[in-house]
């Protein structure tokens, strides 16, 4: 098999088997920086912190809620003609889930404010974020074919997908109103490098027993792909510049958007805390380097009908041409450049968290002075244990995951958190986190789906997240 | 104690990353994927009333090329396999037809062998006829190089009786039934 095609393969496959990424090893882990990224109002006590460049945050999550790698491509002997048919286009249906997100953080920095009850963060992160539904009913037509499948109609909303290369500007906000309560917001610029979604299509193919001749078939359609950045890609890429078009659509040179992130830290007691963060509440406007294609109408036909002797009275009449014509008028298929608007996947996090066991004196700098509240340090407890929320806006519905997690830190060196995850993917998903401090580094990786890395073929769901930063808490 | 503890931890998690493995994969198996799906439609109807049969200056009634392009597209003509053409004849008319159909190339040209139905006069009802094209009938080249279909109806009876039949005519249906390979 050449390199080509394996890439081809690699992506294709990556593309459309890794699901949108929920972080709920990162989400409240105050101990690492990047734990703000998912809850702009988490608790933080750093003076301030600054990521490796490109090494702060590598984010790459891979999975499949129908089938595996291993599926299809185990060395079992068995035909993989009848593992596809099997598995795939039998064994997997239109709501299995096929999506992904990774993210690179390029810059990502934070700082206490001369109020240090204000803390403020910021960066540039790319973020690739994409999301197919399995297209059943296209893949019965391209492995099957019609024949045979009278009155089968073919739901072409099976084809429902989007996707997106955004390069990410941000700056935020942090401020602990008092010693229960800690908010935070954050504002960010969009930079798309390129888009595409085809998430409202409706319509259906079928083949019924004709009226005049022996079939007929019969082509409803209301589909939609609309795509930006993609032609300037394509061009830049024949013309032996995709570097500088790709980095000159990442800042800011491509389609702008506007988004907000939003989050909270409360202390329902000393020992039990609740946090939210609702994330990428936003939108993208395209109206540079569009083009949209759509396939709307109706047309049934017969085949070319010909009833003499009307018919013969023209004999330059082209029967053929006249049926193709007529189908393309009544289905046509167009091209557009209409600017659209594309809103970001959403994300919601929760969590209900209770701390116990020894404390740990807080590391964070406090000149508390006559206003102790606004600027608390609090200690931490050794142990947590609690449960998360994840829910994410996609095509189909929201998407959403539960996660029961337990943290344990140990001085102020190392902490782990595992989590026990349950969505509609697995049952089996266990996570854990470390995150290691060496003075002022700061390493950490977390990884999902343990279980999975005894055959990472099989897994339907792998993940892991790495960062390295500097961190300082200021003077002692 | 707690040290060891943490070091013990720490090995943990190196070793189960280390330990992660893959069972064999053979990703030479997709080279043997096949994607044939069958495809299938209406092809051609044609339909003419016994007063043109009756009317008709010889006892050829008709003989008409209709352009097909169909099966000549390339994305079809490069990947056809094998098929059938179904016809389903009916003849309501009082006097017996020969429906010949022949498949022609661009220059006009007829392709393989030429099918002719012989239909009786009514009360006949419909026949069927299937024409395979590939391993199992006629060289699936006449279905690749096909530019248009000539359909030619010839009267053997007489030119003057009238059927009982209410709107009495010969119909000719036709589909399209065939296996092509996309990957």
């Amino acid at each position: 098999m050449s390199l080509r095609r394996i890439l081809s393969f690699g992506l294709v496959w990556m593309g459309f088997f890794v699901y949108g990424q929920n972080k709920q090893l990162v989400y409240d882990f105050v101990e690492i920086p990047q734990s703000a990224m998912v809850n702009p109002g988490v608790e933080t006590d750093f003076q301030w912190y600054a990521g490796v460049p490109l090494l702060s945050g590598i984010s790459l999550q891979a999975g499949s809620s129908g089938i595996s790698v291993d599926d299809i491509f185990a060395d079992d002997g068995l035909d993989i003609n009848d593992k596809i048919r099997d598995r795939a286009i039998n064994g997997m249906n239109p709501r299995d889930e096929l999506s992904g997100t990774f993210q690179v953080e390029f810059l990502n920095f934070g700082f206490r404010g001369r109020n240090p009850a204000h803390f403020f963060t910021g960066g540039i992160y790319l973020e690739g974020d994409a999301i197919g539904y399995w297209f059943k009913d296209y893949a019965i037509l391209g492995f099957e074919g019609n024949a045979d499948k009278l009155n089968q109609r073919f739901d072409l909303g099976h084809f429902k997908t989007r996707g997106e290369l955004v390069n990410v500007f941000h700056f935020g906000v942090n401020k602990r109103i008092d010693s229960d309560l800690t908010i935070g917001g954050r504002a960010k610029v969009y930079s798309s490098i390129f888009d595409f979604n085809s998430t409202k299509n409706r319509g259906y193919f079928v083949t019924r027993e004709g009226e005049n001749n022996l079939l007929v078939s019969t082509l409803q359609a209301d589909m939609a792909l609309r795509t930006s950045g993609l032609n300037a890609i394509k061009d830049a890429y024949d013309e032996g510049n995709t570097a500088a078009t790709v980095t000159k659509r990442a800042f800011l040179g491509g389609n702008l958007g506007l988004g907000f992130d939003f989050g909270l830290t409360y202390h329902l007691n000393e020992q039990t805390v609740f946090t939210a963060s609702l994330l990428d509440l936003g939108f993208i406007y395209h109206t540079g380097d569009v083009r949209n294609f759509t396939l709307n109408g109706s047309s049934t036909i017969e085949g070319i009908e010909v009833v003499l002797p009307d018919a013969a009275s023209d004999p330059n009449t082209d029967f053929w041409e006249d049926l193709v014509d007529e189908v393309e008028e009544f289905v046509p298929f167009e091209e557009n450049g209409d600017s659209y608007v594309s809103f970001r996947p959403t994300k919601l996090y929760a969590s209900l968290r209770y701390n116990f066991g020894e404390t740990i004196r807080g590391r964070g700098y406090c000149e508390c002075g006559p206003d102790p509240g606004a600027a608390a340090n609090r200690n931490r407890y050794v142990n947590s244990v609690g449960g998360q929320l994840y829910a994410i806006n996609r095509p189909r519905g929201p998407q959403t995951a539960l996660s029961a997690f337990y943290q344990r830190r140990f001085g102020h060196l190392l902490a782990l958190k595992a989590t026990y995850t349950v969505d509609k993917f697995s049952l089996t998903n266990l996570g854990l986190g470390v995150n290691l401090q060496a003075g002022p580094v700061n390493f950490y990786v977390v990884a999902d789906n343990l279980l999975a890395y005894r055959n990472l073929a099989a897994s339907q769901y792998t993940s892991f997240q790495l960062g390295l930063n500097i961190i300082s808490w200021g003077p002692r | 104690m707690k040290f060891l503890f943490k070091y013990m931890l720490l090995c943990s998690v190196a070793l189960a990353t280390l330990s992660s493995c893959v069972e064999s994969q053979d990703f030479g198996q997709y080279d043997e994927i096949e994607v044939t799906p069958t495809l299938e439609a209406s092809m051609l109807y044609v339909e003419a009333p016994e007063s043109m049969i009756n009317e008709a200056p010889s006892n050829y009634v008709f003989s008409q090329n209709f352009n097909f392009d169909a099966f000549s597209y390339d994305e079809f003509s490069e990947r056809v396999l094998d098929g059938s053409v179904t016809y389903v004849i009916e003849n309501t008319t009082s006097k017996p037809l020969d429906i010949t159909i022949e498949f022609l190339d661009e220059q006009d040209n007829v392709l393989g062998p030429v099918d002719t139905f012989e239909i009786p006069a009514t009360p006949s009802g419909e026949q069927q006829y299937i024409v395979y094209y590939g391993d199992a009938g006629y060289s699936i080249d006449i279905i690749k190089n096909t530019s248009s279909i000539r359909v030619t109806a010839v009267n053997r009876g007489d030119n003057s009786s009238i059927s009982v039949e209410a709107d009495p005519k010969v119909t000719i249906k036709s589909s399209a039934k065939f296996r092509v390979r996309l990957k």
